[in-house]
């Protein structure tokens, strides 16, 4: 609270402070939203600029970190929801890598192999182009919620949504991703017809 | 459970999060539902890519609270700054330059001296009869066209 008192009135090095201490956290924050540095950064660099101008409005009744969290998210809500969406994902979108990956996880359904730090990258990569075919908000709720295992009460804080709100999103997300994933899968193995419904 | 499809209980909530009695009974079902056995696979898969993908955070670079501070300086600057004083700054040369075409133009209409009807009429009735009177005396009359051909005749017998 001193702190944002002291920047409010003026005192260059006690915002340069807050830029410092809550950085990364607010790089966090944004890392769910964005893959690429720049654009990270771009939004970090959003979301101070605007913390500068409603220094007034913070009144030290929560915590620094948590309002900062809720400029960072909605910041980069609004960043993303500028971004064209793609509204369906095919095998066909998919690299050479991230086929292969899939291909690899059909026959390792368990996750027993240890996964490299490429086939990480592949992974998430893969992962935002799932992600693509859902909204920012409901891309948000479910990065937090199975992502990094948060309760839903705290991605309501972190976004000021009703709790409710945050699990139709999580709820909708989730079957959206798996129905997309489940299409890819069926789309790589053609030939394995469904047979039995229940 | 056997009876019951499990996609629901998959979209519910984060596979990690279902107890080891959830889990095992959705083995169950899926030794007898193909669908659900699709579904379940495609959702373990989806909540892998997801766990790496949230894994991936970028830092920030040491030099990002410099930046963010001369970012800032630079739009308190900016702001400091009338708005008439930024407009022509950003508008300045074009009305400038506008202004001294007008001035050019004005100049040009109102300055150069122009001739009166009466000289222009003048000047163009002398100009129609010096051509009028280039075309008579180059016009030759029969005679003098006959003379000359025959007089070059007379010369080359």
């Amino acid at each position: 609270m001193e702190l944002a008192r002291q920047a409010q009135a003026g005192d260059e090095s006690a915002f340069g402070e807050i830029v410092r201490r809550y950085s990364p956290r607010v790089f966090s924050v944004a890392s769910k939203f964005f893959r690429q540095r720049s654009s990270v950064e771009e939004a970090a660099q959003e979301v101070f600029l605007k913390a500068f101008t409603q220094l007034k409005s913070f009144e030290g009744r929560g915590s620094m970190e948590g309002w900062l969290t809720r400029i960072a998210t909605n910041t980069c809500l609004n960043m993303l929801r500028s971004a064209k969406r793609r509204p369906e994902l095919t095998v066909s979108d998919l690299t050479e890598d991230e086929n292969k990956w899939l291909d690899d996880q059909l026959y390792d359904i368990a996750g027993e192999s240890r996964h490299s730090v490429e086939q990480t990258l592949i992974a998430a990569d893969l992962a935002d182009r799932v992600l693509e075919v859902l909204p920012p908000e409901d891309q948000l709720a479910l990065l937090m919620i199975d992502g990094e295992d948060a309760s839903v009460k705290e991605v309501a804080e972190a976004t000021g949504w009703s709790e409710s709100k945050v699990k139709v999103r999580a709820f909708r997300a989730r079957k959206k991703v798996r129905e997309a994933m489940d299409k890819l899968l069926g789309n790589k193995h053609r030939g394995g017809a469904v047979t039995n419904e229940g | 459970m056997r009876d019951e499809h499990i996609i629901d209980l998959l979209d519910s909530a984060p596979l990690n999060s279902l107890s080891m009695d959830q889990v095992e009974s959705i083995r169950t079902h899926n030794l007898s539902c193909v669908a659900c056995e699709r579904a379940y696979r495609a959702a373990t898969i989806s909540q892998m890519v997801i766990k790496e993908r949230s894994q991936a955070v970028v830092d920030p670079s040491p030099f990002f609270q410099t930046k963010v501070l001369a970012v800032l300086r630079e739009r308190q600057a900016a702001e400091s700054v009338p708005a008439f004083a930024r407009l022509w700054k950003s508008a300045g040369a074009l009305v400038s330059s506008m202004a001294l075409t007008t001035a050019a133009l004005a100049a040009l209409s109102f300055m150069v001296p122009t001739q009166s009807p009466a000289e222009a009429t003048a000047t163009a009735f002398s100009a129609e009869s010096v051509l009028l009177d280039q075309g008579s005396d180059d016009q030759m009359s029969y005679e003098q066209v006959l003379s000359t051909i025959y007089a070059d005749e007379d010369e080359a017998k």
